[in-house]
Order: C-alpha cells, then structure tokens, then sequence
C-alpha cells in the first residue's frame, strides 16, 4: 500500500514558513509516544516560526468553544488533534463549520494515520483544503536522526558559506538575524538557549 | 509562491488579481445578470469541493455592486451558524441581520431622517431577537405558571425562583437550541421585519440579491433542502432575488436531489476543467500566478494532468511542487517534486477506499461505465475519488489512479 511522506518536524516548520498565513498542514501521529512526539511539534514550530503555538482536541470542544479558540487570537499557530477514534459526525461537523474555522495564522490538523480514511470520507472539504499536505511525522516521531543532522548542518553550511562553530560565534555575539533557516541550525546544534 | 496558497481567502484573491476571470466562461455574469434582471429569481450553482463556487459567487457580487442599483449581499452561512443543529428560517435570520448591517451604510440620505431611522430600529431589533433568541418575561403573577409550564422545561434557561419574574429563553435561528419553534410562527415572525427593512431600501435602491455560500457543505440533499426550503419559499415571495450554492448530490444520485433542483429558476453546473494541452485553460491558472517563475511547461502540464481539473487541487500541486523543491534545494521545479506531490494527493484519496469501490473505479476507468444513481458513486463523487466533466462523462481523479492497486490477474 503506498505511503504518505515522512517529514521530520523541522522541515513542517519550514513548510509553514515559507508558505506564511492562511495555511493547511496535516501530520500523522506516530503509533507510539504521540503524547511526547505532539510536544516536541509544538516545541519545533514555535522556535522556527517565533510564534506562539497551541494544541487544541478536537474531542472535548464544542462548536462554539472551537470557533471561539481558532479566532482568539487568529495569528498564531494551532494543532487540532484528532484521534482515531473522533467519530465520523464530530468530522462532518467540522466540515460544515470549515469557513468558520478559517484563520489567518497556520493550522495544523494532528491526526492517528487512522484517521486519513474518516477525513476523506466525512470532511472532503476540510481534506481539500490540506490537499497532498499530509505528512507522517517523521523518524524518532518527528526528530532527526543523526545522520539525518549531519547531512543537514552540511547543507547549511555549503548554502551560507559559514561553519557552525561561526554561527555560534555570532549568535552569542548576538550578531546572528533571526532567520529561520539560522533557527533551524541553532537548534540543530543544540543551542535552542541562543535563539 | 504565496500567490500559489490554496487555503488564501478568494476576495484576496480576487483582489490581487490572481483568479482568471474567464475561467468558466464568465459564469459569474449569468449568476448576476439573471439575479438582477428578475427580482425574486432563484438560482443554484452546484459544484464539487474545490470546484471555485466561492471565487464566481464573489465575482458575482462584485458585478452587481459595480451596477449601482443593486444592494447584494454574500452570506457564507456556513460560517455564522453550526450547519450541523440548524433548522429552517437560518437563512432569513442571517439576511435580516446582513441587510441591517448594510442598510445605514447604504442609504446616506442627504437629510436626516428620524422616522426612518426609528422604524429601521424597530426592524433590526426584531431580527436581532429571531437570530439570537431573547429573554422573555411571562409574568409576575404566580397564575402565569400555567403558561409557563406549556412550554418544554428544555426552553427555561433561567428560573429565578427567588425572584417574583419568570424567564423563559427563546432560541434564536443562528444558536439553535431545542426546541425549535414551530415553521409557520417562525416565517411571520421575521416577515413583518424583513419587509420593513425592503421597503427602506427600495426607497433607494431598486433590488435586493442575497448570495448564499457554504449550503454545499450539507453533502445530503435532505439536509440541504430542510435548511433551505421555506426561507427560499419567503424570499421568493419578497421579490429578493437568491443565489445558492448546493452539494453535487442535488443533481445527481437520489430523485429527492432532482426534486431540490426543480424548484429553481436555473442551476448551473460548475464542473471540473479537463486538462486539454492545446487549449491551455488550466495552465492560463498558473500562468497568473506566475507558475513560470518556477516551474517549465512540461511540469506545469503533469500538474494540470494530475489535478484532473479541480481547480483546488491544481493550485494545491503547483504549492506542493514548488514547496519540495525548496526543501530539497533545487533551484527550480523538478519532474521528481512533482510527482511526489501527486503522490501525496493520491494516496490522500486512496485512504478508506474498499476493494468495492476499488473495482467500481477501475471499471470506470475501464470502461467509462458509471452508475451515478448508487449512493455508494455518488459517495465517490462528494469526496472527490470521481470527478464530473458533464453530466455525463466521468472519470476516477488521475492522481488516485497513480496509486491505485491494481487488482491481480486471475488465476496468477
């Protein structure tokens, strides 16, 4: 059976961020630790975005409470999560209130790989709104593996011309733009303390 | 490539100059021209998700403006009251509210005008109840609790039992809350207003249209017609003119969906564009967002191939393409980007798919065979696993028969 793209969470941030407001984005839970892995998400895309970014369940809000939680404030950045078992009318529910649910900031919809089949069959217009947006979260739930690290630092640093040890030179130096790609390399380094 | 954004709102879009509008061979001016001309005229367009309803209803509007003599209103009601609990006299509520919101603006009178001004006081307050419910007070008297009591215990709100007032709430039409009151009470309780407001703004203006979008999220046309059927029925009466968007299942599968459409002046069918290299109307939607910019003709053509003519998908592939090749760094769009991104499209649609709707699509493509009165294909068709270029020619979305399984040759 032919799979969606696996994507490590900093390049969901990259994603977002190149595609600025009113965006869709939908990403597969991994089948163990979602708790710890929907955390380290929230982590990632509020240090590359630089905003603040929020959880809500779609489970336990009503109509009003959704509408009012995605519009208040409109800017930052929300994950809807959705598990497996959200029932077929909680989605089409969702569907018909999708105008309602429209927001500048990005939304991102956090979903069991169950889940794919009840958003197509009960919430096309949600799902036609994410498109082929769908990505599983990545290995380690969304971190890089280490060889997945080195080969990224190694793209940076070709693409800037600067090794990473200048790069923490200027940060500390506070000489460093807030860039996101300089966000992404700070972190990558470890060094989530300078951004 | 933030032209490329999908998910953009459509008068944005509009306005920036991104949308073609010839597309559907100016569809929007039939919508407006008809709606102007007869006053009271009832129109719906029906399309699929993604189809471009919002950009043609919105283009719409901007025509009628541009006329002068016309007061339209864009109502996407899906967005001001949760479809899902809803009952009739929504739409008349959410008009009432729409056209007291606009009416001061409109009528910039070159002097004051009190009488005016408190008889559209009266009007608004009155559909302002019918929208959002009201308190009323039964009584003080302890004989009133006869009356009380007739109502459903599910109505009271509040009874302040230390207080000698008794409160009973009545729901409004946009924050339904049972029970809903009865259907004929409801239509003259919001007629008398309606009609105020109308006869305020015919005194200047000549007509009224009202532009309903997001009644196509109600995919059952039983559901579509319970919401729409008696508030369409009063606006027809006061000579106000509708627009309404409708789900694709109203013109095909279940005769309850034909039924719904005869009740209309004229329906008009948006469906999706065949990718036809010679011609180019697809590619004309790249082209204004400047798809050159990123991508050759020859990836600019799989992507319109692959988006089999949704125009949502199409703008969603061009992204998706462009987004990849950022990722991975290539300095333009490759033919790899590409068709990873319909990849992720198809196997998006492939996802829930049974081995019966598998065949029933293979079948399709095989032999262009498609019974569009089975619920279980017109199931394909709402979701987008099959795509309408006619009403009679179907075919299953090219992007999810990429990925489709093949089923095994017998006997290997």
């Amino acid at each position: 059976m032919p799979e969606f793209s696996s994507q490590p969470f900093v390049d969901i941030a990259r994603r977002l961020d190149v595609r600025g407001g009113h965006s869709w984005l939908a990403v597969l839970s991994p089948p163990t630790d979602s708790a710890v892995a929907l955390d380290a998400l929230q982590t990632e895309l509020r240090s590359f975005l630089q905003v603040p970014t929020r959880v809500l369940s779609l489970e336990t809000l009503t109509f009003e409470e959704l509408l009012e939680a995605m519009q208040q404030p409109s800017d930052d950045v929300v994950v809807l999560a959705a598990g497996a078992d959200l029932a077929p009318d909680t989605w089409s529910s969702l569907d018909l209130m999708r105008s309602a649910l429209e927001r500048t900031g990005p939304t991102v919809l956090w979903m069991a790989p169950d889940a794919v089949a009840r958003l197509t069959e009960f919430a096309p217009n949600i799902r036609s709104f994410i498109g082929p947006s769908i990505y599983i979260a990545g290995p380690d739930g969304g971190l890089m593996g280490e060889a997945e690290r080195q080969h990224r630092l190694k793209e940076l640093e070709q693409h800037y011309g600067l090794s990473s040890e200048e790069i923490v030179r200027r940060a500390e130096s506070k000489e460093l733009p807030p860039e996101p790609h300089f966000v992404e390399w700070l972190i990558l380094l470890g060094r989530g303390d300078l951004v | 490539m933030r032209a490329f954004n999908p998910t953009a709102p459509p008068g944005d879009v509009i306005e920036a100059g991104l949308v073609c509008e010839d597309l559907q061979r100016f569809l929007f001016r039939n919508l407006a021209g008809r709606a102007d001309l007869e006053p009271g005229s009832q129109q719906l367009l029906v399309g699929g998700v993604g189809s471009g309803k919002t950009t043609e209803l919105l283009l719409a509007e901007r025509w009628l403006r541009e006329q002068g003599h016309v007061l339209p209103l864009y109502i996407d009601i899906s967005a001001e009251t949760d479809l899902s609990s809803v009952n009739s006299g929504s739409l008349l509520a959410s008009f009432g509210l729409h056209l007291a919101q606009r009416l001061p603006a409109d009528l910039q009178a070159p002097t004051p005008n009190p009488d005016r001004s408190e008889r559209l006081k009266k009007a608004y307050n009155k559909v302002r109840e019918y929208a959002y419910g009201k308190e009323e007070i039964l009584s003080s008297h302890l004989a009133d609790w006869d009356r009380m009591m007739q109502v459903s215990m599910e109505a009271f709100r509040h009874v302040f039992t230390f207080q000698p007032q008794v409160v009973r709430n009545i729901p409004g039409k946009l924050k339904p809350k049972p029970p809903i009151p009865a259907l004929s009470r409801d239509i003259q309780e919001i007629r008398a207003p309606l009609d105020e407001f109308l006869a305020i703004a015919r005194e200047i203006l000549e007509d009224i249209v009202v532009i309903f979008d997001g009644l196509d999220r109600l995919l059952d046309p039983t559901k579509f017609w319970s919401v729409a059927h008696q508030d369409l029925r009063l606006l027809r009466e006061i000579k106000v003119s509708v627009v309404a968007t409708a789900p694709i299942s109203v013109l095909f599968g279940t005769s309850l969906g034909q039924s719904v459409a005869d009740h209309f002046d004229r329906v008009h069918h948006l469906p999706v564009i065949a990718f036809d290299p010679e011609n180019g109307s697809l590619r004309s939607v790249l082209e204004k967002r400047h798809a050159h910019e990123l991508m050759s003709r020859t990836e600019a053509d799989t992507i319109c191939r692959y988006s089999g003519g949704v125009l949502r998908d199409l703008i969603s592939l061009a992204r998706d393409a462009a987004e990849e090749a950022y990722i991975s760094d290539h300095h333009s769009v490759t033919a790899a980007d590409v068709d990873k991104v319909v990849r992720q499209l198809g196997v998006g649609y492939l996802r829930g798919l049974g081995p019966e709707a598998i065949k029933i699509l293979f079948d399709l493509e095989n032999s262009g065979s498609f019974r569009v009165d089975q619920p279980a294909n017109v199931e394909l068709l709402l979701t987008r696993r099959v795509l309408e270029y006619s009403s009679t020619d179907f075919r299953a979305h090219p992007a999810l028969l990429s990925v489709m399984p093949r089923p095994e040759a017998k006997g290997a």
